[in-house]
C-alpha cells in the first residue's frame, strides 16, 4: 500500500521535513510504500504535476502536516485530491491537529482523519487500518469521521520513551540528500518546561525523551557521507542534558566530523565550558529564547528566566565567536508598548544582529497553549471570533495594554532595525 | 520483485515535471480574437504554472488595456477560486505619463474591487491573500517625481508596494529616497526604449540576472540549463516562446513543434526540447549588459563572480577563446583579493589556445598563491613545452611531479619530461622517465610513442619496436607509429617489413611526406 506525506509551506525554502522523515521510515520498516512531497516556495510543482503524481503514485493514504498558516492550502490540496480518487484517505498531523477541536470536521469536508498522537504509530494504526479494507476500526490516537460524517474521538497513544526505536530517516535514505542543502536533526522530543505561550510542553505532557548519543552520531556520520555540510539541531533545549550533549560533541571531535551547526537551547543551559567545545566542534550559531526584555511580563511567561541570565549567557556565546539569535516576540500578556521597545533595545544593546531568528514577531496564540486555552484571564480579546474552527486565535488579537496600532508600530520599529527586512526563519 | 524495490520503482515512475514560474504576457491592440486566444491560452496554462507564481501582463496603455485585464483576471480568480493551493502574483506593468495618473489611479481603484474576496480570505486565514495585484509602473523622462510619489501613496493603501522600471533616461529618479521609500523593487531597462516587446526583455533579462546570482550563492551549477521555468505570450502575433531568446528570435514554440494545440505542443515542450539554445551563451551576454548597471542591482563583485563562473563551464567544454574572455572580464570588475583564482584560470585559457607569454603572465600573478601546488607547475610546464624552453618546461614538470600530483596527471607529467629529454637529445634519460610511466600506467599510446623515438635515436631497435608495436595496437590508426616502425626496420635492415610499415603509414596518412620519401628511396634500392 502506497502512502503519501506531504509537508507544504509555500512561504519559505523548501526544507527537510524531519518529522515526516521519521513517519515515513517507520511506515516503510513496517512494510509500507511512502513517498514525501515537500512543497516550498522554490518547489517547482503544478496543479498538473500534482495531479500526475496522485494517478501514478496512487496512495491509499495521504498524510499532511498542519500549521496555522497552511491550512488553506491543505485544505485546497485535499480537496484536490478527493476529486481525483475518493477513496484516498486523508489525514492531518502535527502542532496545529494535536489539540484541533474536533468540531473543525466540519469545515475540513475531505479530511478523515486527525491526528492527536506521535505521528509514527497513529499512522501506522491508519495505513493498517486501510489496507485491512476497515479504515475506521481499532484505531487510537486521533479524531476521525467516519463515512456517514459523524466524528469520534479516539483514546491517546503513548509514543516510545526510547526514540531509537523509531528508525532513522537518514540512515534509511528517506530524503534526496542531491536537494539536501542542511539536515535537520531531532536527537531528543518534549520540553518539561511550562511556557505560557509554547505548544511542545503540552503536547508531550512535560516530558522529554532522548535519542542515544551512538544514534546521533552515526546519523551525522552518515549524513556526511552523503555530502550535506550543514547540520540544523530543531531540539528545543539540546543541552537539556548537559552531560549527554558533551558527549555528543566529544565524539564528533574525536572522530574528526566537525561540521557547521545551528542548534537552540536555554539561556541557563550554557557554561563556558560547553561553548567552547561547542565552537571546536563546529557551532556557528546558537539561538537563546529571551521571549521579553521587561522583568515584569518575562516572570509571567512561565519560563522562569531572567535578562540578566541571558545577557550573561549572549556574552558566553560571542566571547566564543559563537553567532547569537535570540528568539523574541511582542504582543505578550501585560506587555505594553514601552516593554516591547525594551526588548528591542535589549537585543541592540547585547550586539546580537537583527536578522533571521532574531527577527522578532508577534505572539502567536496556538491550539494547545496554555494561553489558548485562557486566554481571557491574560486580556486577550480576539479580533476574529468568526474563524474557522481549525485555526486558534493566532496573532488576530489585541490585549489590554496593546492595540492594533501599537502592534503594527512595535512590527515597523523591529523592521526598521532589520538588517534583512524581517525574514524569519523558524516560525 | 521484492517489496523495496517495486516501492522504488513507483517512487521513480514519479518524478515531478517541472512548472512554470514565470509568464509575461504582452497585452495587444483591443482585438477581440487576440484576447480570446490569451484567455484560452491561459487558462490551459494555468495548470501547468507552479503552486506559486507571477503572471507579468505588459501594456502599451493601462486605461486602453483594462478590458482585456479586467478579462484576464476574472480568469484568473476563477482558477484560484477552485484551486485553493494556488498563489499568484500579478504583475500590471504599463507607462505612468504624467498625463495618466489620475486615469492609473481609476484603473486601480476597479482592479481592486475584484481582489476583495481574497483579501477577506487571506484575513480569515491570518496570512498573505492567494491573489496579489502589484503594479508596475514604468514613467517616462517627462514624470516628476512628486507625481509618482503622489500616485505610489495612493497605490500602497490598497497594494503591497509598487515597482518602478526605470531606464536610463529615467534613472535619475532612483536618486530620490521618498520616492524609493514607496518603491519595492526597480527594474532596470537597458537602453532608452519603452515598447511591450523591449520592457518583456528587460523584465526577463532581470530574471536571469537574479537567477544567476541566486544560483552562485548557493553553488548551484546547473547555469547551462535553461532559465527559469518561464514563458512569454504574445497577444500581437498570438505565439508562445520559450524564453527571451526564442523570443527574440522568432522562434515560437509552435513554430519549433509545428503544432497549434497547445496541449500537444506543452507535451512536446516536456518531452523533448526541440527549442535546445545556447543558454550559457544567453546568460554570458545578459550578465555583461548589466555590468555597467545600477550597482543596487548587481555589484561588480557579484557580476565578476558571474563571469568567472561562465569561464570555468566554457573551459570544460573545451570553449577556450570564450573562457578566456569571461576570465579577463571577471578580472575587470572583481575585487584585488579574489583574483587569484581568476587570474590561474586565465592562464590556462591561455595555454590552451596557444597564447603562452599571456598564460606565464597571467601564472606570474598567483605566483606566491599557487607555488607548490602540482597543477600550477604543470601548466607553466606546458607554456614552456609551447615555447620549446624544453630545460624550463622540464624544471617546471619535475617541480610538477614533486608536488603530489593525483595518479593520472602524474604520467601526464612523466610523458611530458620524457619528451622533453627528447628534445634536449637526453635519449637514456627520457627512456628512465617514460619507463616509470610505463609501470605506472599500462597501456598509454603516448608512452610507448614516446619511448619508440628514444629507444630509436639510442639505436636500440628491437625495443624501439616493441613498443611501437603496443602503440599501434592501441591505436591502430596511428600513421605516424607505422612510419616509425618502418624507419626501425629499415635501420635493422629488413626492407621489406620497412616498406610494408611505411605503405601502411601513407595508407591511414597520404599527406604524410617524410614517409613517402623514405618509401620511394626504398623502393629504389630494391
Amino acid at each position: 500500500m502506497n502512502v503519501l506525506l506531504i509537508e507544504i509551506n509555500p512561504f519559505v525554502q523548501e526544507t527537510t521535513p524531519i518529522s515526516l522523515g521519521y513517519i515515513a521510515a517507520f511506515l516503510k520498516s513496517k512494510g509500507f510504500c511512502v513517498k514525501i512531497l515537500s512543497i516550498g516556495q522554490n518547489t517547482s510543482l503544478s496543479r498538473s504535476a500534482f495531479h500526475e503524481l496522485i494517478s501514478t503514485f496512487k496512495p491509499s493514504l495521504v498524510g499532511f502536516s498542519a500549521y496555522q498558516r497552511i491550512m488553506l492550502y491543505m485544505i485546497g490540496l485535499a480537496k484536490f485530491i478527493k476529486s481525483i480518487d475518493n477513496n484516498i484517505k486523508i489525514a492531518i498531523g502535527g502542532p496545529q491537529a494535536t489539540f484541533m477541536p474536533s468540531a473543525a470536521f466540519a469545515e475540513l469536508a475531505n479530511v478523515d482523519y486527525i491526528c492527536r498522537s506521535p505521528g509514527e504509530l497513529t499512522l501506522l494504526g491508519i495505513a493498517r487500518a486501510i489496507e485491512n479494507g476497515t479504515p475506521f476500526l481499532d484505531l487510537s490516537g486521533l479524531s476521525y469521521k467516519d463515512d456517514n460524517n459523524a466524528v469520534f474521538d479516539t483514546p491517546e497513544l503513548e509514543g516510545y520513551t526510547d526514540l531509537d526505536r523509531y528508525p532513522s530517516a537518514y540512515l534509511n535514505d528517506v530524503f534526496d540528500y542531491s536537494r539536501m542543502r542542511e539536515a535537520i536533526m531531532l536527537t531528543s522530543r518534549g520540553c518539561p518546561h511550562h511556557c505560557i505561550y509554547c505548544y511542545t510542553p503540552n503536547a508531550f505532557k512535560h516530558k522529554i525523551s532522548f535519542h542515544s548519543v551512538e544514534r546521533v552520531v552515526e546519523e551525522i556520520r552518515w549524513i556526511r557521507k552523503k555530502g550535506v555540510k550543514r547540520f540544523w539541531f530543531a531540539d528545543p533545549n539540546i543541552s537539556y542534558k548537559p552531560s549527554r550533549l558533551i558527549e555528543i560533541l566529544d565524539r564528533i571531535l574525536k572522530e574528526g566530523l566537525e561540521t557547521e551547526m545551528w542548534l537552540q537551547t536555554r539561556a541557563d543551559l550554557v557554561t563556558p565550558e560547553l561553548l567552547k567545545k561547542m565552537k571546536r566542534a563546529g557551532v556557528s550559531t546558537i539561538a537563546f529564547g529571551l521571549e521579553s526584555a521587561s522583568e515584569r511580563v518575562l516572570s509571567r511567561l512561565g519560563k522562569h528566566i531572567t535578562t540578566e541570565k541571558v545577557a550573561d549567557a549572549i556574552r558566553l556565546a560571542q566571547n566564543q565567536g559563537i553567532e547569537v539569535e535570540l528568539f523574541t516576540i511582542y504582543g505578550l500578556p501585560y506587555e505594553t508598548f514601552e516593554d516591547a521597545v525594551k526588548t528591542l533595545e535589549f537585543v541592540k544593546k547585547n550586539k546580537v544582529k537583527i536578522m533571521g531568528n532574531t527577527n522578532s514577531q508577534q505572539l502567536q496564540i496556538y491550539f494547545g497553549t496554555h494561553m489558548a486555552q485562557h486566554y481571557e484571564e491574560y486580556n486577550i480579546r480576539p479580533l476574529n471570533n468568526n474563524r474557522p474552527a481549525y485555526l486558534s486565535i493566532g496573532s488576530q488579537y489585541e490585549t489590554d495594554y496593546m492595540g492594533r496600532s501599537e502592534l503594527h508600530k512595535i512590527q515597523q520599529m523591529w523592521q526598521a532595525n532589520s538588517l534583512d527586512g524581517g525574514k524569519r526563519i523558524v516560525s | 520483485m521484492v517489496g523495496n524495490e517495486l516501492c522504488r520503482e513507483r517512487n521513480n515512475k514519479t518524478m515531478i515535471k517541472p512548472a512554470f514560474k514565470k509568464i509575461y504576457v504582452i497585452l495587444g491592440e483591443q482585438d477581440q480574437g487576440n484576447l480570446e486566444w490569451v484567455l484560452q491560452t491561459l487558462s490551459f496554462l494555468y495548470s501547468h504554472v507552479n503552486l506559486t507564481s507571477n503572471i507579468y501582463l505588459v501594456s502599451e496603455n493601462l486605461s486602453d488595456s483594462m478590458p482585456q485585464v479586467e478579462r484576464i483576471q476574472k480568469n484568473i480568480n476563477e482558477f484560484l477560486s477552485e484551486h485553493l493551493f494556488a498563489r499568484l502574483y500579478v504583475h500590471i506593468v504599463h507607462p505612468a505619463p504624467p498625463s495618466a495618473m489620475d486615469d492609473i489611479r481609476l484603473c486601480y481603484k476597479y482592479l481592486k474591487q475584484s481582489t476583495d474576496k481574497f483579501d477577506q480570505e487571506g484575513y480569515r486565514h491570518q496570512e498573505l491573500p492567494r491573489l496579489i495585484l502589484l503594479p508596475v509602473l514604468v514613467p517616462d523622462d517627462q514624470v516628476k517625481p512628486i507625481q509618482l510619489i503622489d500616485l505610489l501613496d495612493v497605490l500602497k493603501n490598497s497594494f503591497l508596494l509598487s515597482s518602478l522600471y526605470l531606464n536610463k533616461d529615467t534613472l535619475d529618479l532612483a536618486q530620490d529616497e521618498k520616492l524609493l521609500s514607496l518603491t519595492d523593487k526597480v527594474y532596470y531597462g537597458i537602453g532608452n526604449s519603452r515598447k511591450m516587446t523591449d520592457v518583456v526583455c528587460n523584465l526577463f533579462r532581470q530574471d536571469i540576472l537574479d537567477d544567476s546570482l541566486d544560483k552562485i550563492e548557493i553553488n548551484d551549477l546547473s547555469m547551462t540549463e535553461p532559465c527559469p521555468d518561464s514563458l512569454i505570450i504574445s497577444a500581437q502575433d498570438c505565439n508562445v516562446y520559450s524564453c527571451m531568446d526564442a523570443f527574440l528570435k522568432n522562434e515560437s514554440l509552435a513554430k519549433i513543434y509545428e503544432t497549434h494545440s497547445l496541449e500537444e505542443l506543452l507535451a512536446d515542450y516536456y518531452q523533448q526540447d526541440k527549442s535546445k539554445r545556447d543558454c550559457l551563451g544567453c546568460r554570458e551576454q545578459v550578465i555583461n549588459s548589466f555590468a555597467d548597471s545600477p550597482k543596487s542591482l548587481a555589484t561588480d563583485q557579484e557580476i565578476g563572480a558571474l563571469l568567472y563562473h561562465f569561464g570555468i563551464l566554457r573551459q570544460e567544454s573545451e570553449d577556450d577563446f570564450q573562457a578566456v574572455k569571461n576570465f579577463k572580464q571577471s578580472l575587470n570588475l572583481s575585487p584585488i583579493e579574489e583574483t587569484d583564482p581568476v587570474y590561474f584560470r586565465l592562464g590556462i585559457g591561455y595555454t590552451k589556445i596557444g597564447h603562452y607569454d599571456q598564460a606565464l603572465k597571467a601564472f606570474k600573478s598567483v605566483e606566491i598563491a599557487y607555488q607548490g601546488q602540482y597543477f600550477f607547475h604543470f601548466y607553466k610546464g606546458l607554456c614552456y613545452f609551447g615555447t620549446q624552453d624544453y630545460a624550463t618546461a622540464l624544471e617546471e614538470f619535475s617541480n610538477a611531479l614533486q608536488s603530489k600530483p593525483q595518479h593520472d596527471d602524474q604520467i601526464r607529467i612523466l610523458i611530458y619530461i620524457g619528451t622533453c629529454f627528447n628534445n634536449l637529445g637526453k635519449y637514456e634519460q627520457a627512456v628512465g622517465e617514460l619507463e616509470k610511466a610505463k609501470e605506472t600506467a599500462g597501456d598509454v599510446k603516448e608512452i610507448y610513442n614516446a619511448l619508440g623515438f628514444s629507444y630509436f635515436m639510442i639505436k636500440d631497435y628491437d625495443k624501439s619496436i616493441e613498443n611501437l608495436k603496443m602503440a599501434v595496437e592501441i591505436d591502430p590508426f596511428s600513421a605516424i607509429d607505422y612510419a616509425s616502425l618502418g624507419s626501425n626496420y629499415r635501420e635493422k635492415g629488413d626492407l621489406n617489413m620497412a616498406i610494408g610499415m611505411y605503405e601502411k603509414a601513407l595508407a591511414l596518412d597520404p599527406g604524410m611526406t617524410s614517409a613517402r620519401e623514405h618509401l620511394e628511396r626504398l623502393n629504389k634500392k630494391l
